[in-house]
């Protein structure tokens, strides 16, 4: 297996990318430019957005359990929401954004 | 489900596939039989049933199933020579879990076997991210407010479970009675466990010949989407 | 653009049919796409990506209309056109 990333620590607190690619993805829409908190990395997979163009070079990245606040979501809601998401999905949130 | 006219012609183009494959040397016969076999074979509820079974009458495999469920399972030898990672989320007195795939139907089925209907509708999907307590009414559970939901989107290559609460009144039940309590709705997160089991409700269905249930408990290694 | 199969929050799905159908098929054809599914699959002749893919591609209209096992099958059959196994039409209607 190619090199891995893991950049990111359980309690980062993160955003996910607002992009609505071209093509096949993971990252549902609702959960697009949204905040939340890295739970735990669940191990490497494929970037299933370039293996499922059938190529053979999809990048091996770590994938996170990503937990969502219903209200940063649907803006309302009392309830959470774990999505789980390549580490190309998500960017750190700076610290004077929090 | 379409009527029985289309039922008739998408089941005819399957047929024609199935010689156009094996005309081409990509299918031999028996070899679908074989792979059917292998994806109903092993996996069901009862599967998922035992392991909450004996996480509720042993603490210690308890901890070991919630750290890492996919060593816990392989245990009692269910998901061998799975890839996917099982992750067991248990539901407490102030915590409750509930299951779904918005994008498709990912489903731990290496361990339960192939999901109900309503996991795969687009109502479930749709609305069980946007308003989990309004769905779980929907099916008959009815939470305190103060419960927190956490809904767990299968969004990659994790599958899900939940460990649910051991109802009280079960203390003298041995694991093999526990397990009898245990729905795959409950494994879902869509019901509670109940001291004593009530039948679901069920769809008057035909059974095809090639997809009669799994007779042996033995898990094999079925290929799927899951 | 999102596809039609990303539809977590979308509003007028309408009421769950919350029933237990506890048998995995409801026909022996739909038994017959899975194990077409696990064969092709297994050769290598696609990936599971690509067969999401090939699902999440349908047109709106057609992906709501079909069964779930309807999709799969379309998929399929997109996909052994794709990789050049079936020739466009071959299959017929």
């Amino acid at each position: 297996m190619s090199w891995v990333t893991d950049r990111f620590r359980p309690g980062t607190a993160v955003r996910t990318f607002p992009h609505d690619p071209p093509h096949h993805t993971r990252l549902p829409r609702y959960a697009r430019g949204k905040r939340g908190v890295v739970v735990e990395p669940e191990g490497p997979a494929e970037l299933a957005d370039v293996s499922a163009q059938g190529r053979g070079d999809a990048p091996v990245e770590q994938i996170y359990a990503v937990r969502f606040e219903a209200r940063d979501l649907w803006g309302e809601g009392d309830h959470h929401v774990v999505l789980d998401l390549w580490e190309s999905y998500l960017a750190e949130v700076p610290d004077d954004e929090r | 489900m379409s009527g029985d006219h289309s039922d008739g012609a998408v089941a005819r183009r399957v047929r024609r596939l199935e010689t156009l494959l094996e005309e081409k040397g990509l299918l031999t016969g028996g070899e679908l039989d074989e792979t059917i076999d292998a994806f109903l074979s092993g996996a069901s509820p009862a599967s998922g049933a035992r392991v909450v079974a004996r996480a509720w009458t042993d603490p210690a495999y308890k901890a070991r199933l919630l750290a890492d469920g996919t060593a816990a399972v392989r245990e009692l030898g269910f998901m061998e020579g799975a890839y996917q990672r099982l992750r067991v989320v248990e539901n407490t007195e102030t915590t409750h879990n509930v299951i779904v795939c918005t994008l498709c139907s990912c489903y731990p089925l290496r361990l339960l076997g192939p999901s109900p209907s309503w996991y795969k509708s687009e109502a479930y999907r749709s609305r069980v991210v946007r308003e989990p307590r309004a769905v779980l009414a929907e099916f008959g559970l009815r939470l305190p407010d103060d419960t927190d939901i956490t809904v767990w989107d299968s969004s990659a290559e994790t599958r899900y479970m939940v460990l649910p609460r051991r109802p009280e009144g079960t203390e003298t039940l041995t694991e093999e009675e526990l397990a009898g309590l245990v729905t795959r709705y409950a494994l879902i997160g869509t019901a509670a466990v109940q001291a004593v089991t009530t039948p679901a409700p069920s769809r008057s269905v035909p059974r095809p010949g090639r997809a009669a249930p799994p007779a042996s408990p033995s898990p094999a290694p079925a290929r799927s989407t899951d | 653009m999102a596809r039609i199969n990303d539809v977590g929050g979308t509003e007028g799905f309408g009421a769950i049919d919350t029933t237990d159908d506890a048998e995995p098929f409801h026909a022996d054809w739909e038994a017959r796409v899975v194990g077409l599914y696990n064969a092709l699959r297994a050769q290598g002749i696609f990936n599971t990506n690509e067969f999401r893919d090939a699902i999440e591609s349908m047109p709106p209209v057609e992906y709501l209309s079909a069964s779930y096992y309807e999709r799969w099958f379309t998929a399929i059959c997109a996909l052994l056109e794709r990789k050049g196994v079936l020739e466009p039409g071959e299959l017929g209607d």
